[in-house]
């Protein structure tokens, strides 16, 4: 009898980890990726809290092993069409091709909050405002430079960036921006230990193992400054540097200040395609679009319809291990869904 | 007698929820129902033009009305504009600016 | 010896008429004369020119005619019409031939009006046959009257106005009047055989049914009925929406005398209170009716409040000022104003301001003879400021930021409000500070400030103008060159700047050079508003994205690549509901530059 196949349907960390641990248990599964490249957004990122790892590693690991499995994957294949049979599960792409298989395994990830539309903070208006994800790039390049190419030496973080904001209809925290802010202040402090580096926040939540300590060491180790306040704010000075306004709210009194760089905090949103995967598979969305499993324990990652299976962040926000995690449970709950089918 | 001694916290200071009257806290809360979102980012107060200029902190102003610190608040409130910028900033979807013209009407004057 | 034709069935009638017409004196005499001395200057002024003769012709045509109803919904036209033509011309013709049968020019109104009565023989063939068919002109009209109380939809409205008590007296009672006079002169016809074609055949019908004995019995008690009825109506007329057939007609001519509605409330407010029909137009334009976010607040129900007594301040505040309401008012009542003007009167001794501190604002210095004034809003949106740096450069022409540093409010939020003596306060230093800066023009990217600078300041010679305004003239000289794309952008029209400014054609005029223009389905005068009005003091974030969503949806329906609108709020609502992009106008200029 034929290996049970299970499709895989995205290849960042979640992805990966989902067709390894399918193959482990016997089954023939198959990695669809849309992009050029495997690892997801983690691809852009430098290297990773708690522990500074680099992100590379982490992918490359995994990359690894889907070749040493012989797992089939299927590079820049963006999904047209799911559609769930009586056991089986058809995959059509955009290119035309289609597979068969006995389930999917939904693992699309998150798209990066697209922080113009918090037009106030003057991303793509004020040439030294930039993401998180920018100042990944930078990190990766090597360098952190200011856009007159001088690196800097007074940079503010803004945490809850398309977080935790009504007004713009995302209600939910990310969960990494958090964690992400204390990592890369330190980050720059080792890169440039006169620089002064600012987090202003509204709450610090260092729920994860290992990330209160790095909070502590940010604090005493690399003298970081911690503001309780949003910044309401921005605006460009004659040289290029932004200056923001705040309240220092454990200080009640309004704070103003003058730094060479903003670095934004982008949270997560749900990708488009939830929607779209929702509406086809009539699968439920959470109010913030995230896919939903039956309910929020052990049938997390069971979608109400058969032989869908959902995990990584096309859940919710989720930190790499969180993602890797929820991805197994996903495999070994299609293993079971299919070794079920007669 | 009890002697007392002085390690209790001095009753001036402190916010002493067991006699204020939060009467006007309920009565706002029922007006603007989205009050009771606030986490006091200080959001508002950053982006208040009266805030800049003068101790006017509306942030500040309207939990103490939540705890029923009434006394002397109204006449903080003679600063606000009632521009809307702190409305427009509010991560939790506050309307402050009912909130302020809520407190406007039912806080004693001076 | 004169002869009175005293009657004792005519008294209900004649107490009726008596009370009505003292009442209504005394309230609309003391209401003129308690007016404030300008508006009576004004009337003094005006009262012998054109503007009696347009207020009368204007009297006819919305009075009696209902034209601006016509033009907005035939059926209810027809109603109203019928009603208020059919029995104006019933009086007229009812004169006519009283004046005709007794060759007498003095006839007691009583007489014509029960003129059948008087004299059951008098035949004057023509004129029976048209008071028979103004009778069923008015029967009609009370037929479709019924049908609306009952059956709103059948004239394409969702909603009809609720009653008061008085409002139910009266309306019984005049449903009880035309029936009444219909058996009453039929009556009199299967008496006398008399009557046209509609009475006579009645009354012949009503002969073959009743004993001929009973028949005068039944006559005379027809028409105390119908005199009662007209009594009673008359009696409920002062207490009843039924008082505006007689307000309108002074409101029409104070208002072409030039009379102004103050949010300080005068007795012309009460004027126009009196003069509301209560005819519901003004439910359906609300969104606020629309998204089902509040359906007793529309302006029909704030001012039978306030004429009842005071609206409660929370129906004033509960309103986004966006205009669509008085736009489509048949009697052209000042509904914004009068609505700020309830405000003011609840509030005005809770509000009390103090901007002293403004005067330490820092400004910065002036450095053009062009200011641009980005307004509080402006503040957080802030690529509009930036565009216009960029337009600027390109075009050649110097601008003064003037709130780049810190911004203060123009007052209109406050002002909208109710809270007017705190504008005031702010409007003098913003005034101070721009006369003194020297500048020629003032710009703003903000219809908010732009409309309380047209309509409040006093900036001299400065010429005050909008950045869609201003960016149409830079294009028209030649100044600022754009590229054209095949790009569409779906206009959104802000309220202040449309309809509360008459600002249209300038900001499609810079669309039309930068792409194709899409207009949503409500467009113009009849624009949509985006749900951000800061007039709304109540209005909690999510309804607001509710009443957006609906906006954002019909501008996406265009088919536009992008949104464009020209004012910060409407851009912040629009980008907050929208899967589009939205720009304001001057991104849209910058980036075809």
């Amino acid at each position: 009898m034929a290996a049970k196949r299970v499709i895989v349907i995205g290849g960042g960390v979640a992805g990966m980890q989902a067709a390894i641990t399918l193959k482990n248990n016997g089954i023939s599964p198959m990695l669809i990726e849309r992009d050029i490249t495997l690892g997801g957004k983690l691809t852009r990122w430098d290297r990773l809290f708690p522990c500074g790892t680099p992100a590379s590693e982490v992918i490359g690991k995994q990359i690894e092993s889907l070749s040493e499995l012989g797992i089939r994957t299927v590079l820049c294949g963006e999904v047209s069409e799911i559609t769930p049979g009586d056991g089986h599960v058809e995959v059509a792409l955009t290119d035309g091709s289609s597979y068969e298989a006995e389930a999917v395994i939904i693992t699309t990830g998150f798209d990066l909050f697209n922080a113009t539309v918090k037009e106030e903070y003057g991303y793509k208006i004020y040439p030294n405002v930039i993401t998180s994800a920018d100042l990944e790039d930078m990190f990766k390049e090597g360098e952190v430079r200011c856009a007159d190419g001088s690196a800097p030496r007074s940079v503010a973080i803004l945490h809850c960036v398309g977080s935790r904001d009504s007004q713009i209809g995302h209600g939910h925290c990310s969960r990494v921006c958090c964690i992400t802010g204390v990592k890369q202040a330190i980050e720059l402090k080792q890169a440039y230990p006169d620089c002064e580096v600012y987090n202003f926040y509204m709450d610090m939540r260092m729920f994860g193992s290992g990330y209160e300590e790095l909070y502590k060491e940010a604090q005493q180790k690399y003298r970081i400054n911690f503001v309780r306040g949003r910044i309401s704010e921005c605006s460009g000075t004659l040289d290029s540097r932004v200056r923001i306004k705040a309240e220092d709210t454990l200080a009640g009194r309004p704070l103003k200040m003058t730094v060479d760089m903003l670095v934004l905090m982008i949270g997560k949103q749900a990708p488009a395609t939830n929607a779209k995967f929702a509406s086809e598979l009539g699968i439920r969305l959470s109010e913030d679009g995230f896919l939903k499993g039956v309910d929020s324990f052990d049938g997390a990652t069971v979608t109400s319809r058969k032989g869908i299976f959902v995990a990584g962040t096309a859940t919710g926000p989720k930190n790499i291990g969180e993602s890797m995690a929820e991805a197994v449970t996903a495999a070994m709950k299609a293993v079971e869904y299919v070794n079920s089918l007669s | 007698m009890m002697k007392k001694f002085g390690f209790t916290i001095n009753a001036k200071r402190a916010i002493d929820l067991d006699i204020n009257d939060r009467s006007i806290a309920r009565q706002v809360a029922a007006r603007v129902p989205s009050w009771s979102l606030c986490i006091g980012c200080g959001g508002c107060s950053a982006t208040c033009t009266a805030g800049a200029l003068t101790d006017y902190n509306f942030r500040k102003l309207h939990l103490l009305a939540r705890r029923g610190e009434t006394s002397a608040l109204r006449k903080q409130l003679n600063n606000c504009m009632l521009c809307g910028k702190c409305t427009l900033q509010c991560p939790r979807g506050v309307n402050t600016r009912g909130v302020i013209a809520a407190l406007m009407e039912l806080l004693p004057g001076e | 010896m004169v002869n009175l034709y005293f009657e004792p069935f005519i008294i209900p009638f004649c107490i009726g008429v008596v009370f009505l017409f003292s009442v209504m004196w005394t309230k609309f005499i003391s209401w003129i004369s308690a007016l404030p001395k300008s508006d009576r200057r004004m009337i003094r002024r005006n009262i012998f020119s054109s503007a009696t003769l347009m207020a009368l012709w204007e009297a006819f045509r919305e009075c009696l005619l209902h034209l601006r109803i016509m033009r907005v919904n035939g059926r209810l036209w027809y109603m109203h019409t019928s009603l208020a033509f059919g029995w104006f011309l019933l009086i007229v013709f009812g004169k006519v031939e009283a004046i005709l049968y007794l060759k007498s020019p003095v006839v007691p109104i009583y007489v014509d009006v029960f003129f059948r009565k008087y004299f059951p023989f008098a035949h004057i063939g023509w004129l029976g046959v048209v008071m028979d068919a103004l009778l069923l002109f008015v029967l009609s009209g009370l037929t479709a009257a019924i049908i609306k109380r009952f059956r709103p939809s059948v004239y394409g409205m969702k909603r009809t106005t609720t009653h008061t008590l008085g409002d139910k007296l009266a309306l019984s009672t005049l449903w009880f009047i035309f029936p009444l006079r219909l058996l009453a002169e039929s009556f009199n016809s299967a008496i006398y055989d008399s009557g046209s074609f509609l009475t006579g055949s009645l009354g012949v019908v009503l002969a073959a049914i009743f004993p001929s004995k009973a028949l005068p019995y039944i006559n005379e008690t027809m028409w105390w009925c119908y005199s009662i009825a007209l009594g009673l109506f008359f009696v409920s007329v002062p207490v009843s929406r039924y008082l505006h057939i007689f307000a309108e007609i002074p409101l029409v001519f104070l208002r072409s005398f030039k009379v102004r509605t103050s949010v300080r409330a005068t007795t012309f407010t009460k004027l126009q209170l009196a003069a509301c029909s209560r005819c519901g137009i003004c439910i359906d334009p609300c969104q606020l009716a629309a998204n089902e976010i509040s359906c007793d607040t529309q302006s029909v129900y704030l001012l039978r409040d306030e004429r009842e007594g005071g609206a409660s301040l929370a129906k004033a505040d509960s309103c986004l000022l966006c205009g669509r309401c008085e736009r489509m008012c048949p009697v052209g009542i000042k509904l914004d104003t009068i609505r700020t003007s309830v405000r003011h009167n609840r509030r005005k001794d809770t509000s009390t301001f103090d901007y002293g501190y403004i005067a330490s604002a820092d400004v910065t210095l002036p450095s053009a003879k062009t200011g641009f004034f980005s307004g509080c809003m402006g503040r957080l949106t802030p690529s509009v400021q930036a565009s216009m740096k960029k337009i600027a450069d390109k075009s050649g022409i110097a601008i003064w930021f003037i709130d780049q540093e810190e911004g203060i409010c123009c007052g209109r939020p406050q002002r909208m409000a109710g809270n007017i003596d705190a504008a005031d306060s702010m409007r003098e230093r913003i005034e101070e500070m721009v006369v003194e800066s020297g500048i020629t023009t003032l710009v703003t990217s903000c219809p908010i400030c732009l409309r309380t600078f047209t309509e409040d300041y006093n900036l001299g010679d400065i010429r005050i103008i909008h950045h869609s305004q201003f960016i149409a003239e830079l294009m028209e000289q030649g100044l600022l060159d754009v590229e054209h794309t095949e790009a569409g952008f779906a206009y959104h029209d802000p309220c202040e700047l449309g309809r509360g400014l008459k600002i249209y054609d300038q900001p499609r005029q810079v669309i039309a050079r930068l792409g194709q223009l899409h207009e949503p389905a409500h467009h113009r005068d009849n624009a949509l508003c985006c749900g951000g009005s800061l007039a709304h003091m109540g209005l909690e974030l999510d309804k607001r994205v509710m009443i957006a969503s609906s906006v954002s949806r019909e501008l996406e329906q265009t088919g536009a690549d992008c949104i464009v609108t020209s004012c910060p709020l409407c851009k912040k609502m629009l980008a907050k509901s929208s899967n589009l992009r939205v720009a304001d106008i001057a991104e849209a200029v910058s980036e075809h530059i």
